[in-house]
Formats: C-alpha cells, sequence, structure tokens
C-alpha cells in the first residue's frame, strides 16, 4: 500500500499525520505529565486508553436497511481496529430512522461518555446529532450524509468523510467520460429517471448544475421523474423509451430501480446503457436477486471501496469471519464509510494521545490518512470539515457481482459498453 | 390566573405548584440529556394543547396537524435565512399562513358538510400536497432540505432564537404554561363554550342558535395559529427543516399521540400524556438495553404495546383517572356549578 511521506496509516507504521513526529508526540506527552505535576490535578483525559465512540445509526424505522448495514461497519471497526492498534469501545444508539430521537439519543451517547459521534446515515438526523454535539463540544464524524449545507452551516465540530450530494454527481458524470475514453464508444442522447425524493431531486439539481460545465458528449438528458413508492414503472420507461435516449441515466433505490430494468426488458427498450451517477439500488442484493440476469452490465459510479486495499481486504476477511452467509459487495459501501468514519476517529485520538475533546478536535483537523478502504486520496479535512478528496470508482454488474472496471488502476476486469441486449444474454 | 386554578383541589393548587417549580428548575440540576428530553416532552405537550382546541374542545378531528408545523417552521425560518427577521417577528407570518390554510381546509370541510373521518381525511390531503409542494419550492431548499445557520451554542440570544439547550428549554416551557391559560381562558369564553356545545350535539347546538360554521371555523384557526408557533420553535431548534420529514402523516400522528394518552378535551391532558409518552419510550430503550438486547426495533414493539394496554385500559385518557384517584381536581357534586363537558 502506497505510503505518502507526512501521512499515517491504521497500522500505526507510517509517520504521524501533519509533521507531528513521535518524538514531538513523546515531548508533549511528557509535557502535559508535568504539568498535571505541577499543578496536583492530572487531568482526567490523560488516562484514556480507549476511545470511546457513540455509534449513531437509524437500525430501526424506514432506513433499517442501510442503517443496519452501516452497523455492520461499527461491529467489524469494533474487532479490527484494535487489533490495528487503534484502542476503541462502541456505544451504539438507534435513531429509529426519527431526528427527534437522533437528537436524544445523541444526548444519551454522550452522557454515556462518548468522546466522539460516528453517524447518522441521513442528513436530517445527522443535522440533529450536529446541533447537540456543538453545543457538548464533542466532534462529530459523519459516516454518510449528503447534503452540502451540513459543512456550510457554521459548525466547528463537524467532520464528513463523505461526498456531497454534487461532487457524488460531478465525480459520477466525469466517470462517464472515462468509460465512452476507455472504450472508445460515445452514446449521442440521455435521457434521466429519477425518483421524485430527497435524493432524487438533489441529483438532479446538482445534474442540472453540472452538466453545463463538464463538456459531456450528448445534450442536457430530458428528465423524468416518478413516485418512489409506485408499483409501476411502465409510463415513465415507455417515454424515456421514446425520447430514443442511447443512455439511459438514473438517480434509484433497489425498488425502482428493478421496476425500471424489468419494464425496459419487457418495453424491449435497449439503450447502450443504464449508468446511475452516484444513488443505490444497482448494487443492491435485492437487484440481483429479483432481476438476476437482466442485472448484469449495469453500472453505477460511485464511492468503492478499493479492491486493492490492504485495509479492505482485512475488513473483507473480518466480514466473511463474521457475517458467513452474506456476501461482502452487498454491504460493502456502507461499512466502508462506517468503518472509515470510526478509523477517522481512533486515528485522531491515537495522535491526541487524549479523548479529550478540544485535543480531539484539533487532532481531527489534521488527519492525514493514507491507509483507508475507499477511493480516493488521503482523507483530509479543510476549514469547513469537509473531505474532498473521496474519488468514485466505476462499478459494473458481472455475474451477479459489482465489480470495478475504472479506475484502470483498481480495476478487476474491464468495462463492457455498450451492454449486451436483454436476450442475448445467457 | 384563578380560573386557570379554580377547578383545582388544595392538594392540586400544591402538586401543581410543586410542578411548575420542578420544571423552572430543571437546567439548574439537569444534565444536558435529561434537558433535551423535558425539551422534546414540553414540544409535544404544547403541540398537543393545540390540536387540543380543535379536537378536544371542538370535536373537530385533524390528523393533518404537521402542515401548520410546518408553514410556522418555513416561514419564519424562510425571514430568518433569506431577509435576516428575527423568530419572534417572523413567527406571524408563519401564524398567518397557518390560519389562512387552517380557514381554508375549514371553510371547505365545514361549508360542505364534511364530518367525522371525511374531514379527517381532509386535513391529511392537505398536509400532504403542501409537502409535495413543499418539495419542489427551491426557494426554501425543495426536497434537499433548508437549513439555518448555526447560533453560538453557549450564548443565549432570546431575540432570534439562538443559544444553550437552556435558553430552548425555558422558550418551550413558557409556551407550553401559556398555551394552557390561553385554553383554559378560552375554554370559560362564550365561544369556549359554543365549542363544547357543538362537541356534544352538532344539531342542538345549531338549533339553539350557535352559528356552528364560525365557531368551529375559529377552533380551527385557533389551532393552526398555535400549532404554527410550535413549528417557529421546532425550526430554530433543529436548525433543518425537510419536507418530508415536518409535513409527514407520521408527524401529525406524534403530535396528537400526547392529548389522546393524557385525555382529549382536558387542559392537562396533553401535558401529562406527554410527560409520559416520551420518558416511557426513554424508559423502555433502557429496559432493552439494559436487558442486552440487541435487536433493532425491538422497542417500538414494546412502546406499541404499552400505549394499547393504556388506551385500553384507560381510553377517557390517563389524567382523569389520574387527577381522580389523587384527588387532584374538585369531583363532581363537590362544586355544583361545574360545567358539563368542563374538564379539568
Amino acid at each position: 500500500m502506497a505510503k505518502d511521506a507526512g501521512t499515517n496509516g491504521p497500522t500505526g507504521l507510517g509517520p504521524m499525520g501533519s509533521g507531528l513526529t513521535r518524538r514531538d508526540f513523546g515531548k508533549a506527552t511528557l509535557a502535559v505529565g508535568a504539568a498535571a505535576a505541577v499543578f496536583g490535578n492530572a487531568p482526567a483525559f490523560a488516562q484514556d486508553k480507549v476511545l470511546k465512540v457513540g455509534v449513531l445509526l437509524p437500525r430501526s424505522g424506514f432506513l433499517a436497511q442501510p442503517g443496519q448495514a452501516c452497523q455492520r461497519g461499527a461491529d467489524i471497526a469494533q474487532t479490527l481496529l484494535p487489533q490495528l492498534g487503534f484502542p476503541i469501545e462502541i456505544l451504539g444508539a438507534d435513531t429509529e430512522s426519527n431526528p427527534d430521537v437522533a437528537r436524544s439519543r445523541t444526548e444519551k451517547l454522550i452522557q454515556d461518555g462518548a468522546q466522539v459521534i460516528v453517524g447518522a446515515f441521513d442528513s436530517g438526523q445527522t443535522t440533529a446529532a450536529a446541533q447537540v454535539c456543538e453545543q457538548r463540544g464533542v466532534p462529530l464524524v459523519v459516516n454518510i450524509a449528503s447534503a452540502p449545507q451540513l459543512t456550510e452551516q457554521g459548525y466547528r465540530t463537524i467532520f464528513r468523510n463523505f461526498p456531497t450530494s454534487s461532487a457524488l454527481v460531478g465525480n459520477g458524470l466525469a466517470l462517464m467520460k472515462d468509460l465512452f475514453a476507455a472504450t472508445g464508444k460515445t452514446p449521442k442522447s440521455a435521457v434521466f429517471l429519477h425518483a421524485n425524493d430527497t435524493f432524487g431531486q438533489a441529483n438532479k439539481a446538482a445534474l442540472d448544475k453540472l452538466f453545463p460545465t463538464l463538456s459531456m458528449p450528448f445534450a442536457a438528458p430530458e428528465a423524468i421523474s416518478y413516485d418512489p413508492k409506485a408499483q409501476d414503472l411502465a409510463v415513465e420507461v415507455a417515454k424515456a423509451r421514446a425520447t430514443g435516449a442511447e443512455l439511459v441515466i438514473v438517480t434509484t433505490r433497489a425498488n425502482d430501480a428493478i421496476m425500471i430494468v424489468r419494464e425496459m426488458v419487457k418495453q424491449r427498450f435497449e439503450p447502450m446503457a443504464v449508468v446511475s451517477p452516484g444513488s443505490p439500488g444497482m448494487y443492491d442484493e435485492q437487484f440481483y436477486k429479483v432481476l438476476g440476469k437482466y442485472s448484469d452490465y449495469c453500472i453505477t459510479n460511485l464511492p468503492w471501496y478499493d479492491p486493492k486495499s490492504a485495509l479492505a481486504q482485512q475488513v473483507g476477511k473480518t466480514f466473511k469471519e463474521k457475517f458467513p452467509s452474506d456476501r461482502y459487495e452487498g454491504y460493502a459501501f456502507n461499512i466502508g464509510f462506517t468503518f472509515e468514519a470510526i478509523l477517522v476517529a481512533a486515528d485522531a485520538f491515537k495522535r491526541a494521545g487524549t479523548g479529550d475533546p478540544a485535543v480531539l478536535l484539533d487532532a481531527l483537523r489534521q488527519t492525514n490518512l493514507s491507509e483507508k478502504i475507499m477511493f480516493g486520496g488521503p482523507i483530509q479535512f479543510d476549514e469547513k470539515g469537509q473531505n474532498n478528496a473521496i474519488a468514485s470508482a466505476c462499478v459494473q454488474n458481472f455475474k451477479l457481482r459489482p465489480t470495478v472496471v475504472l479506475p484502470k488502476a483498481s480495476a478487476e476486469a474491464d468495462p463492457v459498453f455498450p451492454m449486451p441486449g436483454w436476450q442475448k444474454r445467457a | 390566573m384563578t380560573t386557570l386554578f379554580d377547578q383545582l383541589t388544595a392538594r392540586g393548587r400544591v402538586a401543581l405548584g410543586l410542578f411548575a417549580l420542578a420544571l423552572l428548575a430543571v437546567p439548574f440540576f439537569a444534565d444536558g440529556y435529561l434537558i433535551s428530553v423535558i425539551t422534546l416532552v414540553l414540544w409535544f405537550a404544547y403541540v398537543g394543547q393545540a390540536w387540543n382546541v380543535m379536537m378536544g374542545f371542538a370535536g373537530q378531528l385533524s390528523l393533518g396537524h404537521s402542515l401548520y408545523v410546518g408553514l410556522g417552521a418555513y416561514a419564519s425560518a424562510a425571514l430568518f435565512v433569506h431577509f435576516g427577521v428575527g423568530p419572534w417577528a417572523g413567527v406571524w407570518l408563519g401564524m398567518l399562513a397557518a390560519t389562512l390554510a387552517g380557514a381554508i381546509i375549514g371553510t371547505l370541510g365545514f361549508r360542505f358538510a364534511i364530518r367525522g373521518v371525511h374531514f379527517a381525511l381532509l386535513t391529511i390531503a392537505f398536509a400532504e400536497f403542501t409537502r409535495i409542494a413543499f418539495d419542489h419550492i427551491g426557494w426554501l431548499g425543495g426536497s434537499g432540505g433548508f437549513f439555518l445557520p448555526v447560533g453560538d451554542a453557549a450564548g443565549a440570544n432570546p431575540f432570534d432564537l439562538r443559544g444553550s439547550p437552556a435558553l430552548f428549554y425555558y422558550v418551550i416551557l413558557a409556551l407550553t404554561f401559556g398555551a394552557l391559560a390561553l385554553c383554559r381562558r378560552l375554554l370559560h369564553s362564550r365561544i369556549g363554550y359554543f365549542w363544547l356545545a357543538i362537541r356534544e350535539d352538532q344539531e342542538a347546538a345549531q338549533a339553539v342558535g350557535i352559528d356552528v360554521f364560525r365557531a368551529k371555523l375559529i377552533a380551527v384557526m385557533i389551532s393552526a395559529a398555535m400549532t404554527s408557533l410550535g413549528g417557529v420553535f421546532y425550526a430554530f431548534f433543529y436548525n433543518n427543516l425537510f419536507p418530508e420529514q415536518i409535513f409527514s402523516v407520521g408527524r401529525s400522528i406524534e403530535l396528537i399521540l400526547a392529548p389522546v394518552i393524557g385525555g382529549i378535551g382536558t387542559l392537562f391532558g396533553p401535558i401529562f400524556g406527554a410527560f409520559i409518552l416520551t420518558p416511557l419510550a426513554e424508559l423502555v430503550t433502557w429496559g432493552v438495553e439494559s436487558a442486552g438486547l440487541d435487536m433493532p426495533g425491538i422497542k417500538q414493539i414494546f412502546y406499541g404495546l404499552a400505549l394499547v394496554a393504556i388506551v385500553v385500559y384507560r381510553p377517557e385518557g390517563v389524567w382523569p383517572w389520574v387527577a381522580r384517584h389523587l384527588r387532584l381536581v374538585h369531583q363532581p357534586g363537590d362544586q355544583p356549578s361545574h360545567r358539563a363537558g368542563d374538564r379539568p
């Protein structure tokens, strides 16, 4: 694994981040100890040996499925991180997919001794938690939540290792151009099918804003929205087909992604590809189980785990040991970001040598983690607490498995574009 | 204030006084978690009291009260974010919008004699299509959410509702007691007696000359305005608004649970109900965690069972039963002047 100068890794073998050497750190620790001896009272945080991480997730309610997938990331972190030299103790809390509960559970986690909060999958719940963390001066490391405002509202205690919705779409569109270049085939037109919910609307807004700046090889796609609770998308797919588009861009969840592909098969709508610039759905277990061979060749451009990263492989191995009957790929996105968020907190604790929130906040601001799971540069936060170095990968379904096809350096297979027709599949 | 207490026994007045004192003292002894929980309790007590005006007093079932919370929240938040207008000035626009929405719903429902569950469906429909509309208003963030800037967490700026949890706690405490006093006054006013008559028998009320349409419309408008004030608090407390959350039917149901559990049509019922519900939820969470049950969703099952038990065994609400058994209020017969339907 590459180790950039000035970065620190989870194995603890790399140099400390932000120019802080072990010798400097030792001196600082001695100074704190001496000060404590002089003033008689050693600060309580000086004795912290284990970081108490409050993990706030929607483990029940309408976001239970991704929330429980994220929880697996926390379970793996609890097993793996101490082995890698990051002593942590995880305190879990269920937000019940409700911001009111998220707020009170954050208070409870802090009351129970959590020195850092990790969560909370959804922007509304994360903001509710952020309020409490800001008031109590406790760091909040966001695992998954894409509303740009989270790091624009002026919070001083928030750190997000997840792209904003506009970065998500921007990276997704840029990867489409890479896909066309890699395969030598370029579609001349596209249509955009999206769910008319918070996520779908945010993606559409980002697409509308970014499209003119990206010099895409086709005109701005016509947008067709649908109710995410709809039981049938025949009309929407028929409308998309009538546009004559060669590329179908989608923003979906699992259910609507299934309905769209099913209708495309029924209506013999054969575009060059179905591509999602960053939404879930087409790499979900449910998508493979329901659609079988028709799930193959669908493409999602999203932040993904780097299959060649040593840490991602370790996490995958631990996953297999803990959950032998499940496929890692089906959970990798949620597990990867949750694990990394906990890793970010644990790394800051290791460098700070204390769980004192003020010191921990400073350490978090100086984060520089190169050994990580997800694609992108070292984890670093800007002055607003946003990590801008998260990259996306082009993930194509092959034999009912999400497979990295771009970037080339980490590819597990070559991209297939245009995809084979629905009736030509074995 | 004497009218607020005249139905309480001496014991009831002492209990209320001690309760009020304890609430005033909460920030001095409670930690952040407890303050947060009691703030939430008081918010549900306040909006429950507002809903009670319409259902408890006038007998008009609304299952779409999240509409008024959302309108109050969005109006004040938009004025604050886009024009720098503080919440106490913005609240008037929120109340105006909510009152207008209430007037439209009421006019439609009462003019066309839509009653009972059908009227309730009308209230849901308005909340739902407002949610869908707000999903598409880019100026208010659309479905991506509307965010308020973060205030100074340690300070106390009551004019802009920016500050510490204690500030928010005292604001919602004042609103709750204010709503209690207002409802007591309304109930003993001319319109209050009209509402009670309509609630008991609308045809009879009409027969004795009460302008039923007007009285019911006033109930809806007052209830809407009061609820929108709760929305203003919500916006500045949470600093983010999502149409899917604030206008949802689920939110409407949450709002009415406190008065239903505490006692519909009673003055102290919404407060008592809120003090049962939120602590009950926390208690169940604690119980589940203490028992080492790591099963997501099991808390909701226990919570639901507890609610079912309360509704089955105390269908009139818990407050009337508690008040009767602890002799906190005068019993019928103690004071012959008590009027039918006037429930403390």
